[in-house]
């Protein structure tokens, strides 16, 4: 391959923004400002613009480390996981718009904008929705409307909607529009009552006509409209009040979860004892919860982890741990919506734009990677033979611990049962199978039953190659 | 000067002037009913939400009350 402006080690998603860009030096993120872009980073900076922020928590706090003619480098504090706006539950969501607003908010009164609005700009750390472009300020210009606006409703206002409407399952549509979902789309799948509301025709129906009516204007002449500041201010400040009252009607299918298994409180107990005792063990700091549902067990090895990771397939469930990491402030726990039969794959430019879920968990090397009664789902729901499995939690965990429900336990019952005619093709569902093909990838350290109940529990360690 | 990296939308920026009157309209009239309620008493306390209001400063102001207050 020929030169090109994208080193190696700058960051694939980072192309779309003149300004600067993002690169790893040695393991560690920093952002190279770009000379276009020194003016507006030497008023952000300067104007107290950006401390201002930190203080509030709203953007990623960075430090400046070089500062030459051709370039200044900043160094953001670092984030151990991202997590990609379709894999983000409802409130989620909810936040990082609000997020967003608060920022553009703030940027307005100090005489910036924000120039662009990409969900994409947003993630979770430790605890909380956090804007993460340091350089997607610009200066305002009197009068001139807010040119992200188009943005924030195709990757913010519209997904929400959609969402409420239909279904949080909505939200993976930005798995297929990394630009955000269009606004026709928008506007043709919301039903027809969202008309009589005005936040959501002026914002959604009015914007979707405007736009295919100059959609033929080539002259791109912003200059013929204007807006006060005042004006761009309401709009905002609506669109804050309409987000924040936002709410889905999904009942939850799993938040109550533990109180409807079968679970007897001993065998609960045991479990959490195990789980305690070899995590302790392994001293593992780093751990990934796969189908953790509302985080219960990944919070039981709280104290010892600096990082937790929680997925689930429910979003319902991703929304109820969200929630208790807001009220109990915690900071170490980061939940996820992921189908493991169908993990977010890589998206963008060139398919690296947006890296897939299994890239981002082999970068962050889990010391632990718990499956818990999750095996059952994978193989029975999902048809997934045991080998293939084994080979999935092989490819970024080194040790894993795995909760194994025999044959006898009602879950599995059930899944088999709606086998039907079929049922006997699931016949290698055995103890005896599982650890004779999750050997090939796997070495059994240890196996415990789990008192009063149809469960194994193992701690299995990765064979080297 | 903007440096224009994608296309705002001609649209989208014509259709602001519209959304803009709309959610005058909206804020004025849920600031009238706010001061109506209030009269009568019927304001719902403040559920849990970290996001209370769009404003840093108003935020910041309320924190700083609160810890004086504790």
């Amino acid at each position: 391959m020929t030169k090109t402006r994208l080193q190696s080690s700058q960051h694939q998603a980072s192309f779309r923004d003149p300004s600067g860009y993002v690169t790893q030096d040695k393991g560690k993120i920093v952002r190279v400002i770009n000379p276009i872009y020194f003016p507006q980073y030497n008023q952000l900076t300067t104007s107290g613009f950006y401390k201002k922020l930190f203080k509030a928590g709203l953007l990623i706090p960075h430090l400046e480390i070089e500062n030459t003619e051709e370039r200044i480098t900043i160094s953001p504090e670092f984030i151990q996981f991202i997590t990609h706006p379709y894999e983000w539950s409802f409130e989620m969501y909810r936040h990082a718009a609000l997020v967003t607003l608060k920022v553009h908010k703030a940027a307005l009164t100090k005489g910036f904008i924000l120039k662009d609005a990409s969900a994409y700009n947003v993630t979770f750390h430790q605890g909380k929705a956090v804007f993460i472009d340091s350089l997607s300020f610009d200066f305002y210009k009197e009068n001139s409307p807010w040119r992200a606006f188009k943005q924030f409703i195709t990757h913010f206002l519209g997904p929400l909607l959609l969402a409420k409407y239909h279904g949080v399952s909505m939200l993976k549509m930005m798995q297929n529009h990394i630009d955000g979902i269009p606004l026709k789309t928008i506007a043709s799948l919301l039903p027809f009552k969202t008309k009589f509301n005005s936040t959501i025709y002026t914002n959604i129906h009015l914007l979707a006509k405007l736009e295919s009516k100059y959609s033929e204007d080539y002259k791109a002449d912003s200059n013929l409209s204007k807006l006060s500041k005042k004006a761009q201010i309401n709009i905002i400040d609506n669109l804050y009040d309409f987000i924040k009252s936002l709410k889905i009607n999904e009942a939850t299918e799993w938040g109550d979860y533990y109180n409807k298994t079968n679970y007897d409180v001993e065998a609960f107990k045991q479990k959490e004892e195990l789980l305690k005792d070899w995590a302790s063990e392994l001293k593992a700091k780093t751990i990934i919860d796969v189908g953790g549902n509302d985080g219960t067990f990944g919070r039981i090895l709280k104290d010892q982890a600096n990082f937790i990771l929680v997925s689930d397939i429910d979003a319902n469930a991703v929304d109820f741990n969200y929630k208790k990491i807001q009220k109990n402030k915690e900071k170490t726990i980061l939940p996820f919506v992921s189908d493991i039969l169908q993990p977010a794959p890589a998206i963008g430019f060139n398919n690296t734009e947006r890296s897939s879920l299994i890239e981002r968990l082999i970068d962050l090397k889990p010391n632990l990677t718990l499956a818990l009664a999750l095996i059952h789902h994978i193989t029975l729901s999902g048809n997934v033979p045991f080998l293939k499995s084994a080979e999935f939690f092989a490819s970024f965990s080194e040790i894993l611990i795995l909760e194994f429900p025999t044959r006898d336990d009602s879950w599995v019952q059930s899944l088999l049962v709606r086998k039907r005619e079929f049922i006997n093709h699931f016949d290698f569902y055995n103890e005896a199978a599982f650890e004779n093909e999750y050997s090939r990838y796997f070495e059994i350290i240890r196996k415990e039953q789990i008192f009063k109940s149809q469960r194994v529990l193992y701690l299995l360690k990765r064979k080297q190659n | 000067m903007y440096i224009l990296y994608f296309d705002p939308g001609l649209g989208a920026m014509i259709a602001q002037a519209a959304i803009a009157a709309v959610a005058a309209v909206a804020i004025f009239s849920k600031t009238v009913m706010f001061k109506i309620k209030s009269i009568f008493g019927l304001n719902k306390s403040n559920e849990e939400d970290s996001y209370d209001s769009i404003d840093l400063d108003e935020n910041e102001a309320e924190n700083d009350k609160n810890k004086t207050s504790v």
